[in-house]
């Protein structure tokens, strides 16, 4: 979909996520390292935890579909290769402290007035201007900052993060939308423009719009493992199985309390509970429990129904009679189980990529839509630091081999 | 008209409801889209009766939920269950660029609107159709919300502490990640339309997007057979990183040391030079291995001073430190103020309405906000008129036969 257009990319792994979703287009992506590799490449788990710049697992989970070039974009003849990679690239994306590339003279002013069409994406912890533009960051202070942190983990203890670093992936991905539109924009009125993603106001999303409780003079959100506290009433979402964990939606309402009435019935069935208990009115139960008509000590009684009844199944027992018999039920699957889904399966989901400087061959997750017209493919495997520095430097360039030496020499390649 | 704002040429149908599909036409709006929201009052959207609501108060033209991820759409309030709604349907499609869905699978197909009819209708039409499990595969039928994709995805087991039950991230977390992706695969389909004249359809798994942020564990199972397992708020590469206790209830500040530097200013901001050369924390794998004595000398400071004021006393010195906000601070946060994240609007039924604005600024076309989400039905007449040049006859038939319900 992407494949006339060429993307420089100058990230760390605060920003490399957003040119492989272009490069996972089509886009020729090519990272920009400097020598010796990109400070992403020292991020673990490392292939067989042995410490290398190309075996990093955080690396290559975010740099396939894409070349790798090394260069010193702090040397002046660094600088005057990559301006000359700008005049022919369609976007460039970089990510760092705000206002650091102006000191090499490769700030989006800069670049603008030698290639005017450039879309220049620039992703940073909280945008390019205000007060905490500067402040130091991580995946934590960022969640901390954006609000979903506070509504995260048990009521009894400290909010807590995904274990797996989100926060620059919010705003990698949200950068790529913002190119996209820029690009869009573009092809009318011929100039490019400069893009400003803060991490901060993307990580907002996940909210849930709980950020706007204060202006909207409602209650705010409170974390409640596996759930949402609203005042006293605690929504409860993850529930014990034989085996494990089930996620389980029990609510109410139009959209939701059918489904919660069809739970109830098998409950029933296998009696876990009686008739009356059964035919609530689940359509209109929340209505019920705010008004006081129904006590919140029967709401938590009913959960220690559901909670009796789920224990005795196991997570694809349950997962089979929420397909069935149409239930918000879904196991709290392990990665292992998650690899192994017959689901992902069927759907041929998992893409095998050679490294055949290790000699083997590797799974990773596949395309994240299928496209018909325009499959997803994944053309190259995570580069090694540089790999691509001949065919970049001499084949599209122009330099001589004894002109790259020399750069190489010099330490600028 | 048209290209006075970057997307002002897109014309957008949209089928989508609940969070994952409308926080992608959002976007898009912002910037110029045209979107018509197809709803239905015999089938609402269950995003209607998410809140937070205003004033609290629950009710399908209440939820600041529904409002955020719908300002400046249209809506248009269509009963699809009867022919006549169909055909109103298919003058849409006739009009639209991409038209979007977020149905359980056969939905569309049953209607006679999946993509082999519309693009009998259009045929450069594209389609893109997004649910939880993808259009194919044993679970394909499984419907549910966000939070029980983001359960069989694995980031429940990722979330939470080691010795608890997990606490999975909060609400409905692939409806945020999915979004991204959503928006990314129309526009590159337009692009791609653009230069070859093809439409095409798109088959988007939530899972399947939203399992790109979970990549560096699935390569660890996939390379070593290691199944990562959720560690509380630990970081292999760094220490000390953490939530420790503010002064006050339920304040919690942040802290995540990444260089040698920064934890000597740590020693220094505590007013524990002594610890800059205990043994104990002398090097990044010592404070690991005492991470437990770590945290607990760290946490005896924090608990001193209020977020707010720790956050600046350690943003001062360049050691990355954040309160942890709820929405109270959030809405006073200087940062979000200043990046003018919140947009009020004005709104017929409670006067103003408070929406986030876009999440990156252009610099040439920034977004404009400028119109609150609808209220059920709002726009039927201007989509039928305006949009379609239905005349009024034709208009009162529709409305008499019960179709704009």
């Amino acid at each position: 979909m992407l494949s006339p257009y060429r993307v420089l990319d100058l990230t760390t792994e605060r920003g490399m996520f957003c040119s492989q979703i272009l490069g996972d287009l089509g886009a020729d992506v090519i990272m920009i390292e400097p020598p010796g590799g990109s400070p992403a490449r020292r991020l673990g788990p490392f292939y067989r935890d042995v410490p290398h710049p190309d075996r990093s697992l955080f690396w290559w989970a975010f740099n396939r579909n894409k070349r790798s070039i090394t260069l010193d974009i702090t040397s002046s003849d660094g600088q005057v290769i990559l301006r000359r990679l700008v005049a022919g690239a369609h976007f460039l994306i970089e990510s760092d402290t705000p206002g650091a590339l102006t000191a090499y003279g490769l700030d989006y002013a800069n670049l603008a007035t030698l290639n005017p069409a450039l879309v220049y994406v620039s992703i940073t912890p909280f945008g390019q201007d205000g007060p905490k533009a500067h402040y130091a960051d991580s995946d934590l202070i960022i969640l901390a900052a954006s609000g979903p942190l506070i509504l995260t983990g048990d009521d009894d203890r400290p909010p807590v993060r995904v274990s797996v670093p989100q926060a620059y992936l919010h705003a990698s991905a949200e950068a790529t939308v913002a190119a996209l539109i820029a690009h869009h924009e573009r092809q009318y009125s011929g100039h490019g423009q400069h893009v400003d993603v803060s991490a901060q106001q993307a990580v907002a999303q996940a909210t849930q719009s709980g950020i706007l409780a204060t202006p909207l003079n409602a209650e705010e959100f409170q974390r409640f493992s596996g759930g949402v506290r609203v005042g006293e009433l605690r929504i409860r979402l993850v529930w014990p199985a034989q085996d494990g964990y089930v996620g389980i939606l029990y609510f109410f309402g139009a959209a939701i309390g059918p489904f919660t009435r069809r739970l109830m019935e098998w409950i029933y069935e296998e009696r876990f509970c009686d008739e009356a208990t059964r035919d609530k009115n689940w359509l209109a139960y929340i209505e019920l429990l705010i008004t006081g008509q129904e006590p919140l000590a029967e709401y938590e009684r009913l959960k220690l129904v559901v909670e009796a009844f789920t224990q005795t199944k196991t997570k694809a027992e349950l997962f089979r009679a929420a397909l069935e018999r149409g239930l918000l039920i879904a196991p709290v699957t392990t990665i292992a189980e998650v690899v192994e889904s017959p689901q992902l399966a069927a759907r041929d989901y998992w893409q095998r990529l050679e490294h055949p400087e290790l000699g083997q061959a590797w799974r990773y997750p596949g395309a994240f839509a299928q496209c018909s017209a325009t499959p997803i493919t994944y053309r190259r495997r995570p580069p090694t630091v540089g790999e691509h520095n001949r065919e970049i430097y001499m084949d599209e360039i122009g330099f001589t081999a004894q002109q790259l030496a020399d750069l190489q020499h010099r330490g600028i390649v | 008209m048209a290209h006075d704002r970057p997307l002002g040429d897109v014309k957008i149908l949209d089928f989508t409801w609940v969070m994952a599909g409308p926080a992608a036409t959002r976007v898009l709006a912002d910037y110029g889209a045209t979107v018509v929201r197809i709803e239905s009052t015999h089938r609402l959207d269950t995003g209607r009766t998410i809140g937070p609501f205003h004033d609290g108060q629950p009710g399908v033209e209440h939820s600041g939920f529904f409002q955020n991820l719908n300002a400046g759409k249209f809506d248009l309030t269509l009963d699809l269950s009867q022919e006549a709604g169909r055909e109103v349907a298919r003058d849409l499609v006739r009009w639209a660029d991409v038209v979007t869905e977020s149905f359980s699978p056969k939905v569309m197909r049953v209607w006679g609107l999946d993509y082999a009819a519309l693009r009998q209708v259009k045929p450069d039409i594209i389609m893109l159709s997004t649910c939880l499990m993808g259009q194919s595969g044993p679970w394909a039928q499984f419907a549910g919300f966000g939070n029980l994709a983001a359960a069989i995805s694995g980031f429940f087991s990722l979330t939470g502490w080691p010795d608890r039950p997990p606490a999975g991230p909060f609400g409905a977390y692939t409806d945020y990640v999915a979004p991204r992706f959503t928006a990314a695969a129309i526009l590159a389909a337009l692009e791609y339309r653009r230069r070859t004249g093809q439409g095409q359809y798109i088959d988007q798994s939530q899972a399947e997007s939203a399992l790109h942020f979970l990549t560096p564990a699935l390569l660890d199972y996939t390379v070593h057979g290691r199944s990562q397992e959720r560690g509380g708020n630990a970081d292999a590469h760094l220490a000390p990183h953490g939530v420790y206790p503010a002064a006050g209830e339920d304040r919690w500040l942040a802290i995540a040391v990444r260089t040698e530097a920064q934890w000597q200013v740590l020693c220094e901001v505590m007013q524990r030079p002594d610890l800059g050369h205990d043994w104990r924390f002398a090097t990044l794998a010592a404070r690991l291995m005492h991470r437990e004595a770590l945290d607990t000398i760290v946490a005896a400071w924090t608990q001193e001073h209020r977020a707010q004021e720790a956050e600046a006393m350690l943003q001062a010195r360049g050691v990355p430190a954040s309160a942890v906000q709820n929405s109270q601070e959030l809405y006073g946060d200087p940062q979000l103020i200043h990046r003018g994240h919140f947009v009020q609007l004005a709104e017929p039924l409670h006067g103003t309405t408070t929406v986030e604005g876009s999440r990156f600024k252009l610099s040439r076309t920034p977004a404009r906000v400028e119109r609150a989400g609808p209220t059920l039905g709002r726009d039927n007449q201007y989509v039928l008129e305006t949009i379609l040049g239905y005349n009024p006859e034709r208009i009162a038939a529709l409305t008499a036969a019960g179709i704009l319900r």
